[in-house]
């Protein structure tokens, strides 16, 4: 994990607009962007679709309750 | 075709939550079903029991919390089958919860998530496909002025304002600009079939352009960031369009009759990502589209030919620019291409007019006091503009932004209303378009210190007050009061759009999410979020009212007394242009400079 991420405080949204024919190829799409984009544990959180594609909020969770948060471990905490 | 009645068990399969259930039943008993209703937090043995009791025909399970979902629902479906019901009961699920996949995966028939409407699970019951409503088919284009007479209850005003007219008109008379000449020039060169007079009339033109244009037509090189499309790219937007027709049903934004029509504003610089998110905002709900042209072609004289992309704000008008974005609309989509300041504005009209836009936008005062073309240059060429308008039969709105550089509104309404009642001479169709949003002046003074409610319904109110004219609220509504947070830009946006609508007008132009952010061009996503803000606001408030304070009732004395009396210094100066000129309609001191783009260009005939 970068150093970045570790001090994303629980998930990460990616919001944008993914051109596909249906809302099954927005979600795969979606999954997809995510995987390409490093995220392990993604989800989508809402998806649109209409005519020219999908509006999507796509999420990438860096932290889950219960995990071991790396920024409550920051050196000048 | 007669509908078999069936026989159908609605359970939630949840702690407490059952309103999704409640509301399928309404319509399942609507359409004559039999329903039993089982209350929240029975077993799936319980459910199973009741259906097996009753020997019913469906199943309609609800679930909404997501904790354990797809444990309990297997086991629901797993005793289904071990009861031997599953073989003859149709099972359907929905719910917050519930997703497609995660439905056909448990084994059930039927998996509704968020969003599913009634008409849907009523379809499911009685085994037919759900057809969506194909609201491409119930939107046509609204004509913002049929239902107005442009009868002035204020007859001083009106005395004033055609007073002034009668001067712009006799002040243009027998004057020109190249401008003028162009757009001529221009519209023998589009009915001509004869190749040999067009090049002629090509050599006519270039000679009345600026030197950037003029190289275009001498050896065709474009203005740097400027590039032609190519033939691949061209036929490629053919091909991504015909798809995509396909599959447009558009929403719709309004709720309540009363709603008004909503506009947004695109210029990427490329026509063909213009089309890109004309056509993401129509299927959102859009009901009309602006053009933007970029600056620069404002301030320079003459048009390019082609289809050109840019690398900047603002998409360059060609007839074969505007032609494509023509064709790529929708037939219900409004579309208007601006005029309303620089030195091409009657060239833009005329192609407005043949390409078949059905509105344009005209103002002199603004043009010339917060656009930077010269008031005389403008007055000559919106004359000529207002004309082809009227030959068209193309609307325009008569913008007001000159606010933004801080004429107070009283004074911006003046010029808008000359503007008004000088189309109305020149039997055109004028829209009157306040802004509405947090200009500097109210910044200066006040007047929304406390809410941004009262101002803008006091402009509203003002202006119904002098005249019966359609009202359109630009642009983009709550300028100004939009962060480049998406969420409180949307919701900003909202509010304005709610308030417009309670108010009654007939338009509203509205910004993306992006409208504060200044970094780079707007994306497509931030266009959807408005859009969908837009149309949840029309939700929430439906007929519902919202009451000014006493304020707004003082302020719209104030500001069609300041009308009356800037016409009056405007009428008694004698000379329109130069009234511009010398800041009656919005003074230096006040943020208004008569614009020097086309001075000395205007010659008599």
């Amino acid at each position: 994990m970068s150093g970045a991420l570790e001090r994303v405080m629980d998930a990460v949204d990616i919001e944008t607009f993914l051109v596909c024919d249906d809302e099954e190829e927005g979600k795969r799409l979606s999954l997809q962007l995510m995987n390409e984009l490093g995220f392990k544990d993604a989800s989508i959180v809402f998806i649109q679709h209409q005519g020219p594609g999908a509006r999507v909020r796509i999420r990438g969770y860096i932290y889950k309750p219960g995990d071991s948060y790396a920024w409550l471990f920051k050196k000048d905490n | 075709m007669t509908v078999q009645k069936k026989k159908v068990l609605l359970a939630p399969l949840d702690p407490v939550h059952d309103i999704g259930l409640k509301m399928i039943k309404r319509g399942l008993d609507q359409a004559e079903h039999d329903t039993i209703l089982l209350p929240p937090d029975y077993s799936p043995e319980e459910i199973i029991k009741t259906a097996m009791d009753n020997d019913v025909d469906v199943i309609l399970i609800s679930r909404t919390l997501g904790y354990r979902v797809a444990e309990i629902l297997g086991s629901f479906i797993d005793l289904a089958e071990a009861s031997g019901i599953r073989e003859r009961v149709r099972i359907g699920i929905g719910g917050m919860a519930i997703r497609p996949e995660l439905a056909a995966e448990l084994g059930f028939d039927a998996g509704f998530g968020p969003g599913t409407t009634v008409e849907e699970a009523v379809a499911f019951v009685e085994g037919r496909e759900y057809v969506k409503e194909d609201v491409s088919r119930s939107k046509f284009k609204k004509d913002m002025t049929e239902k107005y007479d442009y009868t002035f209850k204020n007859k001083r005003i009106e005395n004033l304002l055609n007073a002034i007219v009668d001067g712009i008109i006799d002040y243009v008379k027998n004057k020109t600009t190249p401008g003028v000449e162009r757009a001529k020039i221009r519209e023998r060169m589009l009915e001509s079939t004869d190749e040999t007079e067009v090049l002629k009339l090509k050599k006519e033109y270039a000679r009345l352009c600026d030197n950037v244009v003029k190289v275009y037509y001498d050896s065709g090189a474009l203005k740097e960031k400027t590039r032609h499309l190519t033939a691949e790219e061209l036929k490629a937007l053919e091909t991504y369009l015909e798809k995509l027709k396909l599959r447009i049903n558009p929403l719709k934004l309004q709720h309540a009759d009363k709603n008004p029509m909503v506009f947004i504003q695109y210029g990427t610089g490329c026509p063909f990502m213009d089309i890109a998110h004309i056509k993401t905002c129509e299927a959102w709900g859009a009901d009309g589209v602006v053009h933007f042209d970029p600056s620069w072609g404002a301030r320079t004289e003459g048009f390019f030919e082609g289809y050109i992309t840019h690398e900047e704000d603002g998409s360059v008008i060609t007839y074969e620019n505007l032609r494509i974005i023509k064709d790529a609309l929708m037939p219900s989509t409004l579309w208007q291409v601006r005029a309303h300041r620089g030195l091409n504005t009657p060239e833009t009209v005329l192609l407005a007019g043949k390409v078949g836009a059905d509105l344009t936008k005209i103002n002199i005062a603004y043009g010339s006091l917060g656009g930077g073309t010269d008031p005389e240059r403008l007055t000559v060429d919106a004359v000529a503009a207002i004309k082809y308008a009227a030959r068209f039969d193309m609307p325009f709105d008569v913008v007001t932004n000159e606010e933004l550089c801080g004429v107070p509104a009283h004074k911006a309404f003046a010029g808008m209303l000359i503007v008004t009642m000088l189309g109305l001479r020149l039997g055109a169709k004028p829209i009157l378009q306040p802004l509405f949003c947090y200009s500097p002046e109210v910044m200066i003074s006040g007047q929304m210190r406390d809410n941004y409610v009262d101002f803008n319904a006091a402009k509203i109110s003002a202006l119904r007050s002098i005249l019966n004219a359609p009202i359109w609220c630009g642009a983009p509504i709550g300028f100004l009061t939009q962060t480049e947070d998406r969420v409180q830009s949307s919701l900003s946006t909202a509010l304005h759009a709610s308030l417009a609508s309670v108010l009654g007008v007939d338009g509203i132009s509205i910004a993306s999410a992006d409208e504060a952010y200044s970094g780079g061009p707007i994306s497509v996503a931030a266009r959807i979020d408005t859009l969908r803000a837009t149309q949840s606001a029309f939700r929430f408030f439906g007929h519902a009212e919202i009451t000014p304070t006493r304020n707004s009732e003082i302020w719209a004395s104030q500001i069609v007394e300041g009308i009356e009396s800037t016409l009056d210094s405007v009428a008694k100066n004698g000379n329109f242009v130069d009234a511009l000129y010398r800041g009656l309609l919005g003074s230096r001191g006040e943020g208004a400079y008569p614009g020097r783009a086309g001075r000395g260009t205007v010659t008599s005939l």
